[in-house]
């Protein structure tokens, strides 16, 4: 039987599910284009939503693993920040690199689709948009959007993994760090793709229509079955032996 | 085990090194063998009429794939290592078995891919599997190779928490999405289109309209990664080696600190500046595509 007290299992739960609602905003926050994005035909990165979501969050999950290694005394903040820290930086050297593939490979200015001015910057978007494509490249605002929703990843992963090992620790040890790693990017992976039918497969960032139509919708999805993923890892538990 | 601060930076830099590789080498790796999102095109191409000699893989998304590959390598590393086998000998015997599953998801994808377009005349070159596939399987050895290494590194020297194949795993699926969103775009945007105007922007409409003359003769994906290694490759490599030189240095030198988080939110600041930086300029240089209605009624 689990050592550990009942109203804790529920707050372990709970932050599981809090941590699946992360990611799932986090994937509204990035500006993913798909494959048009691929061919400069789309504003954003050019790939798919799980795909990025998944590459910067796991990047996330291994600095928050190494800095609860290093400090097992951390505060649940602190792991939640590496966690931050790591996928932001991912999303922030994949993105600037992109746009040096946009700006000198391709040759296109960047411009948003979804936005006459670019809210943070004003720029005119409209003007630099090129003949028959919905934009191109990565404007400021997806930019700054895109490491907002990488920081929620981050966040969100570092979150699950931290919830763990708190309960997989007094049990299996040794191979907490395993068992935990490998649910949280089961519960990433979850969460990535639940967003990815609200969005449709792309979405701009923050300022899209889309952000504002699906993402309540979305969070309340991802959260309830993040609850069901949280009760599984519970459940598992019972079956750990030293 | 515990390192001095310049043993460290050294290994860090090491790491740094390999990742960049690694990246380059992935990026590369799904150009010749045309993955990801721009292998949409390659795929299109016979249904518009425009037959083609490019192979076409697309085993799945390219991070997954790329994932599939290096952790099969980390496993069978992971296994010779435990075998008390020389680590060098381990992971590139790791790193070969992978390339081999990897190569065998390559060929049986190409042949049912061109099997499936069978009614759009596209045929099923044995000459381009024959070559093609030994090229896909050499940068893919490279790349397998540097990962695993890195985990090796990550692992046994710094002390990560996590197995070698669980990050072969991860910073396979990292290096795939890095590869798909960076390096994909010089592949996809510019070398299928090679032969509209530099800066034009690609219209829709010219969806599966791509280029099937190469430099000399007719162009195959070895023509394709040879360009693609000139700006795409690198560029990527450079991603994956500033991520994993980046997402590390902080906590190196700052120790496990509130400090380290606030350096490296510090460094996503600079590149948020380096993007905007290079938004204006690409904005000057290229110029708007439409003049502003105001400016036009004004000159009339």
């Amino acid at each position: 039987m689990l050592a550990i007290e009942p109203s804790l299992l529920i707050e372990y739960v709970l932050l599981i599910a809090i941590s699946g609602a992360f990611i799932c905003a986090a994937v509204h926050f990035m500006p993913v284009g798909g494959a048009p994005a691929a061919m400069a035909q789309a504003t954003g990165i050019g790939t798919g939503t799980v795909e990025l979501a998944a590459g910067s969050g796991l990047v996330g999950l291994i600095t928050a693993s190494y800095m609860y290694a290093n400090e097992p005394e951390a505060s649940m903040v602190l792991v939640v920040a590496a966690g931050a820290m790591g996928s932001m930086i991912m999303l922030a050297s994949a993105m600037f690199s992109g746009s040096l593939i946009y700006a000198f490979g391709v040759g296109v200015p960047f411009a948003s689709a979804q936005v006459k001015k670019d809210p943070i910057t004003g720029d005119r978007q409209d003007l630099y948009m090129s003949k028959g494509t919905q934009g191109h490249g990565i404007p400021t605002i997806c930019f700054v959007s895109g490491i907002i929703g990488a920081a929620l990843g981050g966040a969100g992963g570092g979150l699950i993994y931290f919830t763990l090992m708190q309960i997989y620790t007094p049990l299996i040890a040794a191979s907490a760090a395993a068992v935990a790693g490998v649910f949280t990017m089961g519960v990433f992976y979850v969460n990535a793709v639940i967003p990815s039918y609200g969005v449709g497969g792309t979405i701009e960032g923050i300022h899209d229509p889309k952000f504002k139509r699906v993402i309540g919708k979305d969070i309340f999805t991802s959260f309830a079955i993040s609850l069901i993923c949280g009760i599984v890892a519970v459940l598992i538990a019972q079956g750990m032996v030293a | 085990m515990v390192l001095d601060l310049t043993m460290s930076m050294a290994i860090l830099a090491l790491m740094g090194a390999l990742a960049t590789i690694a990246g380059c080498l992935e990026d590369l790796e799904s150009d010749v063998g045309s993955q990801s999102n721009p292998n949409s095109q390659v795929q299109l191409a016979p249904q518009m009429g425009f037959l083609h000699r490019i192979y076409n893989k697309a085993v799945s998304g390219e991070p997954v794939s790329n994932g599939l590959s290096a952790v099969v390598a980390g496993t069978v590393t992971s296994v010779l290592l435990s075998q008390n086998y020389y680590s060098l000998t381990a992971i590139v015997i790791g790193a070969f078995v992978g390339a081999i599953i990897l190569a065998i998801y390559a060929t049986t994808s190409y042949a049912g891919r061109v099997a499936s377009q069978a009614r759009f005349k596209q045929p099923l070159y044995m000459d381009i599997m024959r070559y093609t596939t030994p090229t896909i399987m050499a940068h893919n050895f490279i790349m397998n190779f540097c990962l695993v290494a890195i985990c090796y590194i990550q692992y046994e020297i710094l002390g990560y928490p996590f197995t070698i194949p669980f990050l072969a795993l991860i910073w396979g699926i990292s290096a795939g999405a890095i590869g798909s969103s960076v390096g994909d775009v010089h592949y996809g945007g510019e070398r299928e289109f090679q032969n509209r105007e530099f800066g034009c922007g690609l219209n829709t409409a010219l969806s599966g309209r791509i280029v099937r003359k190469a430099e000399s003769g007719i162009r195959n994906s070895i023509d394709n990664v040879w360009f693609c290694a000139k700006f795409g490759g690198p560029v990527t490599g450079l991603a994956l080696g500033l991520t994993v030189f980046f997402s590390s240095w902080p906590t190196t030198i700052w120790g496990y600190t509130w400090t380290a988080v606030g350096v490296g939110i510090l460094i996503v600041l600079v590149f948020i500046i380096l993007n905007r930086l290079l938004e204006i300029s690409v904005r000057d240089a290229y110029g708007p595509y439409k003049e502003e209605k105001n400016e036009k009624e004004a000159k009339a």
